[in-house]
């Protein structure tokens, strides 16, 4: 035990052993079969870390190795610069809590009875009475005290459980997927707590799968993938688009708005990728964005132009990576931009013009849709178009070969009723 | 203690307790000689049983679980019936026997369900159960082969306390200790309630908890049956009956299974030697028949309230 000190490098300061060190730690179930394939990090004191990844990551079985209950079968897990095997358990209860995803009590104890558990590793230091009573106040669920257990629903027990853990007074919480039987209400009072619980003092690391609620409480993320460390360190940095795709084998798109970051997500681009075709939409202000994603969710390569730059559209163009024809903020279209259209539209098996306002500074993509429509190429025109229009020139479309269609629902449900190669 | 075959007056049962044993007396004799070791030995098997019961029911976390499903009172059975037919009933070495077979049991199945130095629960009671089996049969060939004293150890089997003197007693009185030490525990059995892992993480050192559980119950149940034979039904029902009654906390779960336990077999015995005296039925199957209906009451009646 007194052994744990000369581990540290010999420049170290005794105050900066981290609170909890994972050292190129493996550990199987099944020696074919590593779970968790040399982890490291550390977490300081105060730490705030959310972990993700896909499922059979390793998540849960990493959290087991912290609170010592699984002991690594290479490398080493440090709790305070010991090793984990060397805690008893009472003494790894005071210094880490855990609660799991899954919780079963078949018999009769009120939620007093299970919350004072808790105490147990604290001895005779506490009363578990007063203890318990302070953490189910604090929780918010004094009223359950009395309740049994087991006829609690899904969400009360979570917290029952949450509580049993606060009982213990460690400096470490672990908590399991916490969120995943809650609603969205209950949730967020979840995550507002423990970053309270955080603020004064209290080190949480904490599973999820919700990444958009990873991106919003937690300061830093640990992303497994395949039981090893994918990323580790800010939460932005962590889940970058590059990261999440290889992870969990989707295109993530990182959006700010209002202050806020948060990410959407669609299917990684089937291989090959030109399987059902390129749709050029001529759009702006905001009327191509939502067909810009749902078209790419089918699997279309999806192009545009041409828009401001700035513009609602070219943003989401933006965070999709489309390739499009742009020009400066609130300019009229230019010979550039308007070239650059022309030779996207070429190259496009549809062409879609949707209700986008044209005014003067946007004529010139009627312009090129009338180019298109000359060599032939499909075009299909959302009727909301017509009203939109203040240059009086898109009404003559009526009598050209463009296919009008009601609304972006009508359009992709018309798409849907192709055939898959239709649109080539 | 003033019921049985010859009637004893409250008064004269008074007497003769404070007079003490005495040897010309024939009340005296039944009373000090026969009803007294009976009486005790009926309370404290019962009270045995009942936290053996619970001990395991909890560990296991399984209700249908009772002191038999160890394998243990099979292991005891078969000393006890090899004594019978090595014509040792009746002393101290069928008491031995049934002991030193019950806790050989408990070692077999205990090496079978140790793995990486941990006790896995599951496995000690699929093996405690197949132990069980192999032992009846074994118990089965051995009786075969006993015609004289076929009666002996069916009679045994049974479970009963007649003829019990104060040698059985005093075995009896070896499992009082054994019968404090879950008192000791209760906490991490409360804890336990949650499985094995929940307990680790809340800090219970839950492999020696369960080497210390698992060692009382069978040391319990080896001595209740060396003692008295196989008596069904108390060690199920009365952990059942009493977690509906009081909850499942062991604080209080454990003292009153172990108090209901020594009432109920006292009374048990009692209906056993007066129903059809002077014969006697064995008191396994009368506390079958206080049991089984008692509890079905209780779990129509439901949780309590």
């Amino acid at each position: 035990m007194s052994g744990a000190p000369d581990r540290r490098p010999a420049d170290a300061a005794p105050d900066a052993t981290p609170l909890v060190e994972v050292r190129e730690a493996s550990f199987a179930y099944d020696p074919e079969r590593p779970v968790i394939k040399r982890v490291s990090f550390a977490l300081e004191r105060g730490d705030f870390v959310g972990v993700v990844g896909p499922n059979g990551s390793g998540k849960s079985t990493l959290l087991d190795l912290i609170d010592g209950l699984l002991a690594p079968a290479e490398g080493a897990v440090l709790v305070n610069g010991r090793p984990t095997r060397e805690y008893r358990r009472r003494d790894m209860a005071r210094e880490i809590a855990l609660v799991p995803q899954h919780f079963a009590l078949e018999f009769d104890l009120t939620v007093r009875d299970v919350v004072e558990m808790g105490a147990y590793c604290r001895g005779s230091e506490c009363s578990p009475a007063s203890v318990a009573e302070t953490a189910l106040g604090r929780l918010g669920i004094a009223a359950l005290a009395e309740r049994r257990f087991p006829e609690l629903s899904g969400g009360e027990k979570q917290m029952a459980v949450l509580a049993q853990a606060l009982v213990q007074n460690a400096g470490v919480l672990l908590l399991d997927e916490p969120a995943s039987s809650l609603d969205v209400s209950h949730q967020l009072a979840l995550f507002e707590l423990l970053r309270e619980l955080n603020g004064e003092g209290l080190t949480v690391v904490c599973v999820l799968h919700d990444l958009n609620l990873a991106l919003t409480y937690f300061t830093r993320l640990l992303v497994l993938s395949r039981g090893g460390v994918a990323a580790w360190g800010p939460t932005e940095e962590a889940l970058s688009p590059e990261v999440l795709e290889a992870v969990y084998g989707v295109r993530a798109h990182l959006h700010r708005h209002a202050g806020r970051t948060f990410l959407t997500f669609s299917p990684q681009r089937a291989a090959g990728g030109h399987a059902r075709g390129r749709v050029h939409l001529v759009c702006g202000g905001g009327t191509g964005s939502s067909l810009m994603r749902e078209l790419s969710d089918r699997g279309y390569d999806v192009s545009a132009g041409v828009l401001n730059a700035l513009d609602s559209d070219e943003v989401t163009g933006r965070e999709l990576d489309l390739p499009m024809a742009v020009e400066a903020p609130f300019a009229p279209i230019g010979d550039d931009a308007h070239d650059e259209n022309l030779r996207l539209l070429a190259g496009a098996d549809l062409v879609v013009l949707t209700d986008v306002p044209l005014g003067r500074g946007n004529a010139r993509n009627l312009e090129a849709v009338r180019a298109a429509l000359a060599r032939g190429a499909r075009v299909w025109v959302l009727e909301g178009l017509l009203g939109q229009d203040r240059t009086g020139a898109a009404a003559s479309l009526r009598d050209t070969a463009a296919r009008f269609v009601a609304d972006e629902t009508a359009l992709l449900a018309a798409l849907d009723e192709e055939p898959r190669q239709a649109a080539t | 203690m003033s019921l049985g075959p010859a009637s004893l007056s409250p008064g004269q049962l008074w007497h003769d307790l404070l007079a003490g044993p005495a040897a010309h007396n024939p009340d005296s004799i039944i009373f000090w000689q026969i009803r007294m070791p009976r009486v005790v030995l009926a309370f404290v098997v019962g009270a045995a049983l009942a936290v053996a019961g619970v001990i395991l029911q909890d560990l296991f976390l399984n209700p249908l679980t009772d002191p038999y499903v160890t394998g243990v009172s099979s292991g005891a059975a078969l000393g006890a019936t090899v004594a019978i037919v090595l014509g040792l009933a009746g002393g101290l070495l069928l008491t031995g026997l049934a002991l030193v077979g019950g806790l050989a049991t408990l070692l077999l199945v205990w090496t079978a369900a140790r793995r990486r130095g941990r006790i896995d629960v599951y496995v000690l009671l699929l093996a405690g159960v197949t132990a069980s089996y192999l032992l009846s049969a074994v118990i089965t060939v051995v009786m075969i082969h006993a015609n004289d004293d076929l009666g002996a150890i069916l009679y045994w089997l049974l479970g009963s306390f007649s003829g019990r003197t104060w040698t059985d007693v005093e075995t009896a009185l070896i499992a009082v200790p054994f019968m404090a030490v879950p008192l000791f525990f209760t906490k991490e059995m409360n804890i336990l309630l949650q499985g094995e892992k929940r307990a680790l993480e809340l800090g219970v050192d839950v492999e020696r908890t369960k080497v210390v559980l698992v060692v009382t119950a069978a040391v319990l149940t080896a001595i209740a049956v060396s003692v008295s034979g196989i008596i069904a039904f108390v060690g199920l029902i009365i952990p059942h009956l009493v977690r509906l009654l009081v909850g499942p906390s062991h604080r209080r779960l454990l003292p009153i299974s172990l108090l209901m336990g020594a009432a109920l077999l006292s009374v048990a015995d009692l209906l056993a030697r007066t129903l059809v005296a002077p014969a006697e039925i064995p008191v396994g199957v009368v506390t079958t028949f206080i049991g089984a209906p008692v509890f079905v009451y209780l779990l129509r009646r439901g949780r309590r309230a």
